[in-house]
């Protein structure tokens, strides 16, 4: 009887589809999480929907447009442009130099409120001597491969 | 015995510089332990062993005690290991206790390490022998109790659990690796996503994506209004740090660097477990929990006294079965097999000497670590009133660093940081929670592997419950640890019911 | 702030002007870049591929007066930037496990013969090698072969598709000649790493596995009652390559000790009158595009440290076999080599 029992729990596992087994598992245990957060929750889902992208194009709440998109923008360029010079310059780091520079000032540069001539130079001078200095020590020193 | 011949200064300075190193290395977010012992490596094929090893065991110490110091100070954990310190060391840091936190952690550190130090010395080959008697059915046990954690840390139970899953199926993205005994097949995505995919995504730029980039981008979108010209946060006010705060936390540091240490010695579960093992217990066994996760002293007491309770458990298989314990320990093998040393089951008898030398490495790596760190912090502390227009950039810069170069120089880990940077963001937004993702997303790779191939020997679900009275044992300690993270929620709930 | 902004300005150009002319080519007559970069196939910094390419990268680098550094990728990313590199500045070093993976069919693993250009073989691992408990029944391989004609089933641990693989696939062959349709007996048990191997092992999961000289010696040195106690069964090597190793051999186990676990003494057939054998040898990997002249500039220099006869000490020292062969030479081994076993894959399959 009792093996009978645990017969039913029998499994056997083709190693050429191996791969599908647990991933199988986990989807659908994700699927009927998601079913029950959605049932239990639909009346907040389309209000919240709304609200967001009210949010998102800036008719209501705080939400710094110029901030938020323009640190997505200047990262993704970032990426992508040390990716492209990476290949003017293999092996070196010097793209990774380049682009840091560039993107710490910029990024800097748009998180500073009331830019003062001041604070200007400091901006700079931190956006050559930190990526410099890291470029130095990790690229040189420890010859950590960058792009 | 010519052991006191090794003892030289140039030994006690290697080791001072290499836990300097690591210190330095943990404390940058998106810099690691391990990159810091890969990447001295190559310098101790100049050394020779015996200092070789003196700078990396240092490194390693270094590095895994740094992480805290991010984590603390800007809610980014330094390294995997320290995620659970943000949970109350930047609470802290927020009440203007930064440097009571980082105290607070240090000590604990430095208990863990000793700790696991001595574990190892006095117990390496009996405890590789007990590790053997956990195959892939016990190790995956372990993984799923480590994986009830989530229980215990969300704020939201179905949320929660519902990020862990998530957590899970992201880490399964990718191929079933080779590696691991899979069958190389790509599962989960479109084809021409295999191209950088075949890999999946790597765990430290999903993890500093998560916690770094999302974190510029919320603070992003509230446009740093308040805060052009000086810190969000001062080192002023607060409680100073005092020991007596370790009073009635003898009982929380053993346990939780036995937790570091044990998890450390079993290869293969993953060393980020050992912190979030030890928190949930403290959290579930502890005669007060009410304050954790809002700034408790005891949260971070548990996770780095574990997490530096690693160090020792992952150099238990290493040393005595010739397997390392984590990645770092991975990569300390390779400076053996640079000097042409065996490490296997004889290792130590075979080289008493560099087994001696080593534990002294260890024991005073763990002394000086807390020495640089203990008079430092105060300057490192400094860093968060550093204004985030100046730290967040070179956040972000340091993130690109880690992520490019924790796989020795892929591009595509680079972009990882950026689209779970927008995924977290995103997460925030619609109420995912980031932890059990991660701890999810951890685990979910070796869930997989001992899970399936568990099931490939034996053939019936069963097993899990039948295989050994090691077995049953972890199925007792997973139901009581559910049960706990259960009651604790509806304790909670009656207590507060104004809060929520 | 004027003498600051000066001082920074000059650090930069100075540090641009010494990387611009660190990275200027090597020399006159030899197309390579000042910073070479060498991925292998590996994601291990504690392995051989990792090992044997830093001691030859090493050595490369001074000889042609260049910067080079190994980067430990992984199969699929080194191929994936190999195959990028159009002017040299990316190399690989790989093992026989690049074909291998397209023998067995893995997914993503190109035919490296005709996708990029075969490079001069460095050295051998002589170690592959397998092992059963050392209160095991089988004393030796054609005790297994016996029993698995006789309807015994025997696993064997391995890491599908590579170099774990090959030995397998002969044991399985070998079987299929003496005892056609008992070639089944023989099963794997697909499994990662070493640590999950010996553990398959001590679990009694397993009755064989594949491993190596270097990682498993100190366990064949275990007193018997010890459950982790192993013993060699065989040493895929070549005769001639473990002939070659330290007379000391490895740990306790001399090289006389280990000839007892190669062919002819232990014999794993391959066809009437041969015995399969199988090398693990590392060699490099180029773009399709790369200048011959480089390729001729890296084989030179190759062959100017392989005659001063350094090397072939250090690496010994590490228990590799120096084996150096020019480009083309190279070539037409690792094909032929290839050529070989694929009829064993391909049988076995069919």
């Amino acid at each position: 009887m009792e093996s009978q029992w645990l017969s039913l729990l029998d499994v056997t596992i083709d190693f050429d589809q191996s791969h599908l087994f647990f991933p199988r598992i986990v989807t659908w245990i994700l699927v009927a999480l998601l079913a029950i957060i959605l049932i239990t929750r639909y009346r907040l889902l389309v209000p919240g929907l709304k609200r967001a992208g009210r949010v998102l194009i800036g008719r209501e709440g705080e939400f710094d447009h110029r901030r938020f998109f323009g640190t997505l923008a200047l990262t993704t360029a970032y990426f992508y442009l040390m990716g492209v010079l990476s290949d003017v310059f293999p092996n070196t780091g010097y793209s990774f130099l380049i682009m840091s520079v560039l993107f710490v000032f910029l990024l800097s540069l748009l998180y500073v409120d009331r830019p003062t001539r001041r604070l200007f130079v400091i901006l700079v001078l931190n956006a050559l001597i930190a990526p410099t200095l890291a470029w130095y020590v990790l690229a040189q020193l420890f010859r950590i491969t960058l792009p | 015995m010519d052991i006191l011949s090794h003892l030289t200064p140039m030994f006690f300075a290697l080791i001072a510089a290499g836990t300097s190193i690591g210190i330095i290395f943990g404390a940058i977010p998106g810099m690691t332990a391990t990159m810091a012992v890969a990447v001295c490596l190559p310098l101790t094929y100049a050394f020779g062993l015996e200092n070789g090893i003196a700078l990396l065991l240092g490194l390693y110490v270094g590095g895994i005690s740094g992480g805290m110091v991010p984590a603390v100070l800007i809610n980014i954990p330094g390294t995997p290991s320290s995620i659970t310190t943000t949970f109350d060391g930047y609470p802290m840091a927020k009440r203007g206790e930064g440097e009571r936190a980082l105290k607070i952690g240090i000590v604990a550190s430095v208990f863990g390490g000793l700790f696991s130090a001595a574990v190892l010395f006095f117990f390496a080959p009996v405890l590789a022998d007990f590790a053997i008697k956990f195959s892939y059915v016990e190790k995956f046990l372990i993984i799923l109790l480590a994986l009830t954690v989530i229980a215990s840390l969300c704020s939201n139970m179905l949320m929660g659990v519902f990020s862990g899953v998530l957590g899970v199926w992201l880490s399964l993205i990718g191929t079933y690796s080779i590696t691991e005994g899979g069958n190389g097949e790509p599962r989960l995505m479109f084809d021409f996503m295999q191209y950088y995919l075949i890999d999946g995504f790597s765990l430290l730029p999903v993890l500093i994506g998560i916690f770094g980039l999302t974190t510029v981008l919320l603070d992003a979108e509230k446009g740093f209004k308040d805060e052009t010209g000086q810190g969000p946060i001062s080192l002023k006010g607060g409680a100073r740090f005092r020991f007596s705060v370790f009073k009635g936390q003898l009982l929380n540091l053993v346990r939780s660097s036995s937790i570091g240490t044990f998890v450390g010695i079993l290869p293969g579960v993953g060393g980020s477990a050992a912190s979030v093992l030890a928190y949930s217990q403290e959290k579930n066994f502890s005669r007060d929990s009410s304050q954790m996760g809002k700034g408790a002293p005891q949260g971070i007491v548990s996770s780095e006294s574990s997490n530096n309770a690693l160090t020792g458990g992952a150099l238990v298989p290493l040393l005595s079965l010739g397997i390392p314990g984590d990645s770092t320990t991975a990569i300390l093998i390779g400076a053996f097999t640079l000097q042409g040393i065996q490490v296997g089951p004889l290792f130590i008898g075979n080289n008493l000497d560099t087994w001696y030398l080593m534990i002294i490495a260890l024991l005073a790596a763990n002394v000086l670590m807390f020495g640089i760190m203990y008079f430092a912090i105060r300057h490192i502390a400094k860093v968060i009133e550093v204004p985030k227009y100046i730290l967040y950039p070179l956040i972000i810069m340091m993130c690109v660093v880690g992520a490019y170069a924790i796989n020795y120089g892929i591009m595509f880990d680079v972009w990882t940081l950026l689209i779970f940077g927008v995924f977290g963001w995103v997460a925030h937004k619609i109420g995912l929670e980031t932890v059990p993702l991660i701890i999810g997303f951890i685990l979910g790779k070796s869930a997989e592997v001992y899970f399936v191939k568990s099931l490939e020997s034996y053939g019936n679900y069963s097993i899990f419950f039948t295989k050994s009275p090691i077995a049953m044992f972890l199925w007792v300690l997973i139901a009581v640890s559910l049960a706990f993270a259960i009651y604790l929620r509806v304790r909670n709930r009656r207590q507060a019911p104004v809060e929520s | 702030m004027k003498a600051i902004w000066n001082k920074a300005c000059l650090a930069v150009v100075v540090s641009a002007a010494i990387g611009v002319s660190a990275s200027a080519q090597a020399a006159d007559d030899c197309p390579l870049p000042g910073n070479l970069r060498v991925v292998i196939g590996s994601t291990s910094t504690g392995g051989d591929t990792y090992q044997n390419s830093s001691i030859v990268v090493d050595r490369l680098a001074d000889k042609l007066d260049i910067n080079a550094k190994v980067d430990a990728v992984g199969v699929m990313p080194g191929f994936q930037a190999l195959e990028r590199s159009r002017h040299g500045n990316t190399v690989m070093i790989f093992h026989d496990g690049a074909y291998l993976g397209n023998l067995y069919g893995v997914n993503g693993y190109p035919d490296i013969f005709s996708k990029f250009i075969v490079g001069p073989t460095i050295a051998i691992n002589p170690g592959n090698a397998y092992l059963v408990p050392k209160d095991s029944p089988y004393q030796s391989m054609s005790d297994i072969i016996e029993a698995a004609g006789d309807g015994k089933q025997v696993k064997v641990a391995i890491q599908p598709g590579s170099v774990s693989e090959i030995g397998f696939s002969a044991l399985k062959n070998a079987v299929r000649m003496k005892y056609p349709g008992k070639e089944g007996n023989i099963v794997a048990v697909n499994t990662g790493s070493q640590a999950d191997k010996n553990q398959l092992l001590f679990d009694g999961a397993v009755d064989v596995i594949n491993g190596s000289v270097q990682a498993n010696e100190q366990y064949t040195q275990l007193p018997a009652d010890d459950q982790k106690a192993m013993r060699f069964v065989w040493i895929t090597a070549r005769e001639k390559t473990i002939a070659e190793t330290d007379e000391a051999g490895m740990g306790d186990t001399t090289r006389e000790q280990l000839l007892q676990y190669v062919t002819p003494n232990v014999s794993v057939p391959m066809s009437a009158d041969r015995d399969f054998t199988f090398d693990k040898e590392f060699f490099f990997l180029y773009n399709k595009d790369m200048d011959p002249a480089a390729i001729e500039c890296i084989d030179d220099a190759l062959a100017e440290i392989y005659d001063e006869g350094e090397i072939q000490q250090q690496q010994k020292r590490s228990f590799f076999v120096p084996d150096f062969k020019p480009s083309q030479e190279a070539a037409s081994y690792l094909k032929e080599k290839n050529d070989q076993y694929q009829t064993i894959i391909s049988d076995l399959n069919g």
